[in-house]
């Protein structure tokens, strides 16, 4: 039986390897699930290296993965910087990139695949549905990187064309702790919602101090003025704990989506992986290495470019439901569910969209002025009960 | 040009690239798709500056560009221009950028670039053309100083006020007029009468 490599590149270590390690157990695991499938006639190698969370290291550690294992496949990067930085590796090499984390857009490789939602498929559903319910002003923060200054341009864009305001914007370095001048500011300029764009340890020590805040004055409390953020799921909710109760997030998947497909892959995983949560981060990378398996099973090669034309025809079953690759964008249609963090770590889903968005990475079918100023201004402060 | 926070937009925007049939340009119709602009191809002519309006942007072949393809002279073309570069030779560039070229592209062309050299090339043509227009404005004034003063003088005179005092009462009337301080000033002189005989605009 022939065997195909599949390269996994996400950092286990590093300023933000919470996130990151769930794709690598996300993609390990699916590479197990397909491997112990009879129905398919070939096994996966999964090939794993490390770039500790170095933007620097991943386009070498990417070649030498490629050229070393002749991967025509690699499943990896969290962070949009280690993607820039991997993007001319694979394109010279003519391999595939399945890049399995929310990102803020603006961007189509060839040689990518982008198996989550961009910014119309995050930010503008979370905005659709935090805006009415809370108000116009929000206070923007993130991780001093292209994601969260692009996902707060984006942000200020909608809100200052919708009748909205933004009343701050501030940024700490990936892994910094220290945003006691963040709260200072918050607790000043008394904002509707708090979009937050920070990653790792910085989101984590953020939301215990506006936790905090919440306690000494009940107007910070989540459900008057709450954090919502793109990309902070069940993994990393549940190490904070009570903290993120009450915060809202936007995703593509959470684990307590209700359909009987789902909880019974939720069920499966937690067997798996009792101490981990197969959260959006790791379901997104499950599903890349099997669309990869899907697609290498149907044309009969690994080859890139064959694999890359069977995702782009054929819809794909995967745990964020059936995905076919749009074939202009290298993107895939997605649902936004709005989940609210429970203090258990999971989410109470408090909204879905009708149907899956389809990609608009550059957002030229999406209109930014959204119909938000009726809404805010016919209501006083809506309450989430 | 919007502000720092403004996502551009070129949705339903048409591209002309003046470039022989090429992969590159495949290349450059598939990323022409994905912003929502139509793109055509070209060459190794273009037709008539009229016939050229209806397209946004123009996308130069800098490796075989020449002066004659142009309907219009170096510099004068109505639209953005994004120059395609191969051979990065001095001449070249220079070529691209006696045609207005703001922004490059690098051959091969990839999977990405467009879409920023339409946001330079864009934000940078309606400047230019601002600051034109503002230049030409600016020159025009310029030439008025003459006249400007003449008025001052006039004032001065059937007023019998100082300088300022007469450049005061220039600038109010132009507002009154709704006129540039330049046009009432030529109304003040061409109403004066040297004999000291008041005229109708600074009479009082």
């Amino acid at each position: 039986m022939s065997a195909y490599p599949v390269a996994i590149l996400f950092s286990r270590s590093g300023g933000y390897s919470r996130p990151a390690e769930q794709g690598y157990f996300g993609a390990l695991a699916a590479v197990a699930d397909i491997n112990a499938d009879a129905s398919y006639p070939f096994k996966l190698e999964a090939h794993h290296a490390d770039p500790q969370g170095n933007a620097d290291r991943y386009a070498a550690l990417c070649r030498d993965l490629i050229r070393n294992t002749a991967a025509q496949h690699v499943v990896g990067c969290t962070t949009s910087w280690s993607r820039k930085e991997v993007i001319p590796v694979v394109e010279k090499l003519d391999a595939l990139l399945w890049y399995p984390c929310v990102y803020e857009g603006f961007e189509v490789s060839e040689n990518l695949v982008y198996i989550a939602a961009c910014a119309n498929q995050h930010l503008v559903p979370l905005l659709d549905y935090i805006v009415p319910r809370f108000g116009l002003r929000a206070f923007l923060t993130g991780s001093n990187y292209i994601w969260g200054w692009e996902t707060n341009r984006i942000a200020r864009d909608i809100l200052h064309r919708s009748g909205g305001s933004v009343l701050g914007e501030r940024y700490v370095p990936i892994g910094d702790e220290d945003i006691a001048h963040l709260i200072e500011e918050i607790r000043a300029k008394r904002p509707d919602f708090i979009l937050n764009n920070l990653i790792g340890p910085s989101s984590y020590a953020f939301l215990a101090a506006y936790r905090a805040l919440g306690e000494e004055d009940a107007a910070f409390k989540p459900e008057n003025c709450p954090v919502v953020s793109c990309n902070l799921y069940e993994n990393e909710i549940g190490l904070m704990g009570p903290v993120a109760a009450g915060h809202y997030t936007v995703s593509s998947y959470f684990r307590s989506l209700a359909d009987r497909e789902n909880s019974l892959f939720a069920e499966r995983m937690k067997t798996r992986y009792p101490e981990r949560v197969a959260d959006a981060f790791f379901v997104q990378a499950y599903a890349s290495v099997i669309m990869i398996a899907e697609a290498i099973r149907r044309a009969g090669s690994d080859d890139a470019q064959k694999v890359l034309e069977v995702v782009r025809t054929h819809q794909i079953a995967t745990p964020l439901g059936p995905i076919k690759v749009d074939r202009a964008t290298n993107h895939v249609s997605l649902s936004a569910h709005i989940g609210r963090a429970r203090p258990d770590g999971d989410f109470d889903v408090v909204h879905s969209c009708e149907s899956p968005m389809a990609p608009d990475p550059f957002l030229t079918a999406t209109p930014l002025q959204r119909s938000y100023a009726e809404f805010a201004g016919a209501t006083p402060k809506l309450r989430v009960v | 040009m919007g502000p720092a926070h403004f996502t551009p937009n070129f949705v339903g925007w048409r591209a002309l690239i003046l470039h022989r049939p090429h992969q590159n340009v495949d290349a450059l119709l598939a990323q022409c798709a994905r912003i929502g602009i139509t793109g055509e191809q070209a060459w190794p002519m273009l037709d008539d500056p009229d016939a050229m309006r209806v397209f946004n942007v123009l996308l130069i072949d800098a490796d075989m560009g020449h002066d004659e393809q142009m309907p219009w002279p170096p510099g004068r073309a109505p639209m953005p221009i994004v120059a395609l570069i191969g051979s990065e030779a001095p001449g070249r560039i220079a070529w691209t950028i006696s045609h207005g070229a703001d922004a490059q592209l690098l051959k091969p062309i990839g999977s990405a670039g467009l879409y920023s050299a339409l946001v330079v090339a864009s934000q940078a043509f309606v400047r230019r053309r601002a600051q034109a227009e503002e230049i030409a404005l600016l020159k025009e004034r310029l030439s008025k100083r003459q006249v400007v003063a003449e008025a001052t003088a006039i004032l001065m005179l059937t007023h019998n006020c100082d300088a300022r005092s007469a450049f005061d009462e220039l600038r109010r009337a132009a507002m009154a007029e709704r006129r540039a301080i330049e046009e009432a000033a030529e109304g003040i002189v061409a109403g004066f009468q040297p004999d000291g005989r008041k005229n109708v605009t600074s009479g009082r």
